[in-house]
């Protein structure tokens, strides 16, 4: 078995002392991170927003406009997500101002400008020009402002009192929470989305990442005929186990170093959270329970060691990665399948679909995954799951080291499924 | 045990053709032994039988008095060239050559140190820290040379070890081989380019279309298949001599050769004969000889020139 070792030791070390891993490993949670900084930072909007306010609307509306816009946010809103803005009125018609406004914009000195026009009350038209008008965030807010300072202008008309009307007619907001084992916990419907689709797409990444590694380190060995020197000192099984192992040992490696960075910004979360402007508890997303780590973790390894098998009896059947490409996506298929049906998966992760693909092994790996993260999964059905998994393992690396075996010292066309019963029957 | 490796009765077919047809042959501890034969004679299969890369149909081998295929660890002892070469490209040069030392059981400090000496030997003491992909492809060769011998192996097998090497590395790998000779080892190559076994090797095997022509020990082979070609070269060559030798018909007919006249000698002729005419002529005699010949010769003289390559294996079956 030292041979197993020397093999392992070599695509371990390979491997990690690569610029590929280091950039690798350090890029993506920087990749991550951006994701979810960038968008808290600017992408919902948030800052102050400087307005011009063209106000020909009767007495009282332009007024009732600025103040809305003007207003703090209530208590207990999300602040991060708040558009602030600063409003200056004047009281000229727009034919007037317009071509002094447009050049204020344009010099960035205001945002934009909002007009409301006289019949504004009867028409329920206003215009609002900016350099940006996609922003959801900060159309709302003016749409909001001056909709609700016309209602109360013609709550007025009709002798009610807009307060009261207000106060009458006021929205229901649904908070939400997820109840698991442990009792209620905080988390928002999205951020249990996310994390569900997060672990998920790591584990299929990670899989197909790595599982293309082996593909690749096989079909080095067999094109250069390294492969024919190599099974004359071990057995082509061995080689087999210690490429896996050792590519494997890679990818736990990596997994391992991204934990560690996770932990450290979790102890500082606090601070982060500050620093970058997000609101507080935006990282709680990624405190996940040890138990569904441990579990996760175990169907992401046994899930490589399923496609990594799979890829390696790929390689060796094989001549160049351009005729692996052809065979690729048969491969690849039930490891797709969890990710196309990703919202089906999270947003009920204890239905009848998630339920079924967790048990089929193949699918099992990324479903299972997206599962315990988002879901309080039924210990039987992981541990059922990680037992059927394991068997299938063992069964596909039998099948798959035959073929590795005869593969990898063959030349020539590739095989075809003939040629590869044949194979099975030899090895 | 006196052979470091015999094949008896070896035969390997792939789907429609034979490969390698009741192949025989010893090879003697401590030699150089040569594997000659046209491209697609079935060298290449025949070592790889050997090697145990593929399984023979029938026949016995036997690898340093054992079977490979019933006893691969014998393999260990034994350092295989194939002929289509590569290392890994991206791993640095010496961690090339230690990766495959180890393989074959070598400790890895000890690995270490041999690699250096063997780089430093082969002119490529500069490069031992290297990535494989930035040498040249001769370069790149001798570290698969060097990842061969590495672990000091008592036979080593080479499938057209001198293909790709220019004169200089040719000559770097003959002098490896005559060393290993020289150490005692035994190296077996095969090649398609007789002129240079005959000057290694102490015996060859000349196989085509995977049946062996003919083997043993070169001496032997050459005197065996001597024929009866002689050379005649006067200094000068006078009248008379010219004279003799286009008119002269009783031992055969004499063609122009060099300075001097080749003579396929008449079996019935008696050279004696001739030498005492050539005695009365007016003309001194510098040379007068029987010829070797050469062992491609002796190759073209059995099998015909027209040889023609069986067909590739498309997918070798273990």
């Amino acid at each position: 078995m030292s041979e197993v070792m020397t093999v392992f030791r070599r695509e371990f070390l390979e491997r990690v002392r690569s610029k590929a891993f280091v950039i690798g490993t350090i890029l993506f949670p920087i990749f991550m991170a951006a994701m979810w900084i960038i968008p808290a930072k600017m992408g919902g909007g948030g800052g102050t927003r400087h307005l011009v306010l063209v106000d020909q609307a009767p007495a009282g509306v332009g007024q009732a406009v600025m103040q809305n816009l003007t207003a703090p946010a209530p208590a207990g809103s999300d602040d991060d997500e708040r558009v602030t803005f600063t409003v200056d009125r004047v009281a000229q018609p727009l034919a007037q101002v317009k071509a002094g406004l447009i050049g204020r914009v344009q010099r960035k000195e205001i945002d934009g400008y909002l007009y409301l026009p006289p019949d504004v009350v009867q028409s329920s038209q206003a215009e609002y020009r900016a350099r940006n008008v996609a922003n959801f965030a900060v159309l709302s807010a003016v749409q909001r402002a001056a909709t609700q300072a016309v209602q109360a202008a013609r709550l007025q008309a009709a002798g009610l009192d807009g307060a009261q009307v207000a106060s009458l007619v006021k929205r229901v907001e649904v908070g939400t929470g997820r109840i698991t084992d442990k009792g209620e916990e905080g988390g928002s419907a999205t951020s249990t989305f996310f994390l569900g689709y997060i672990v998920g797409f790591l584990v299929y990444l990670m899989i197909l990442l790595y599982g293309m590694n082996v593909l690749r380190s096989v079909l080095e060995e067999k094109t250069n005929k390294i492969a024919e020197v190599i099974v004359s000192s071990m057995k082509a099984s061995h080689l087999m186990l210690g490429k896996i192992l050792g590519v494997g040992a890679v990818a736990l490696l990596q997994v391992a170093i991204w934990g560690a960075m996770m932990g450290f910004t979790m102890s500082r979360s606090d601070t982060l959270t500050k620093r970058f402007g997000m609101p507080p508890g935006a990282l709680d997303v990624v405190h996940v329970p040890v138990f569904t780590l441990v579990a996760v973790l175990g169907f992401f390894v046994l899930g490589f060691l399923l496609y990594a098998a799979l890829y390696a009896a790929l390689g060796a059947a094989v001549n160049s990665e351009q005729e692996a490409q052809q065979f690729q996506m048969a491969v690849m298929m039930p490891l797709i399948i969890p990710m196309a049906l990703v919202f089906r998966i999270v947003s009920d992760p204890l239905g009848p679909v998630a339920t079924v693909l967790g048990m089929i092994p193949f699918t099992a790996p990324v479903t299972m995954a997206m599962r315990v993260a988002s879901a309080p999964v039924p210990p039987v059905q992981i541990v059922a799951s990680l037992a059927l998994l394991a068997g299938t393992v063992l069964a596909v690396a039998w099948i798959a080291g035959k073929i590795y075996r005869v593969g990898i010292l063959s030349t020539g066309k590739k095989p075809t499924l003939k040629e590869l019963g044949q194979w099975l029957r030899m090895a | 045990m006196n052979e470091a490796l015999t094949l008896d009765g070896v035969a390997k077919r792939f789907s429609g053709h034979t490969a390698v047809d009741d192949l025989s042959l010893a090879v003697p501890i401590g030699t150089i032994y040569g594997i000659l034969g046209p491209n697609g004679a079935g060298k290449s299969t025949t070592l790889r039988m050997v090697m145990n890369i593929i399984a023979r149909d029938q026949g016995r081998i036997s690898l340093l008095g054992a079977d490979p295929a019933a006893d691969p660890k014998i393999l260990r002892r034994v350092g295989f060239l194939p002929e289509e070469r590569g290392v890994y490209r991206k791993m640095k040069v010496t961690d090339v050559i230690v990766f495959f030392a180890e393989l074959k059981g070598v400790d890895r400090r000890k690995a270490r140190a041999d690699a250096g000496q063997w780089l430093e030997r082969m002119g490529l003491g500069d490069w031992a820290q290297a990535k494989v992909e930035t040498l040249s492809k001769g370069m790149q060769q001798k570290v698969q040379f060097i990842a061969t011998v590495i672990h000091d192996p008592d036979l080593l097998i080479l499938d057209e070890p001198q293909s790709g090497l220019d004169p200089v590395n040719q000559e770097v790998l003959r002098d490896t081989m005559l060393g290993a000779r020289d150490r005692g080892k035994t190296v077996i190559f095969s090649t398609h380019n007789m002129e240079q076994a005959e000057q290694l090797c102490e015996s060859v095997c000349i196989i085509a279309q995977g049946k062996k022509i003919l083997d043993g020990r070169v001496r032997d082979v050459k005197r065996e298949n001597v024929g009866n070609r002689w050379y005649l070269e006067f200094d000068p060559a006078t009248e008379a001599a010219r004279a003799f030798a286009a008119g002269e018909s009783r031992f055969g007919a004499f063609t122009p050769h060099g300075e001097g006249w080749r003579l396929e000698m008449d079996p019935a002729a008696d050279p004696r004969a001739l030498l005492q005419a050539l005695a009365g002529l007016d003309a001194t005699v510098v040379r007068f000889e029987r010829e070797q010949k050469s062992l491609h010769e002796i190759f073209i003289d059995r099998v015909g020139g027209a040889v023609t390559p069986s067909r590739r294996p498309e997918v070798a079956h273990v």
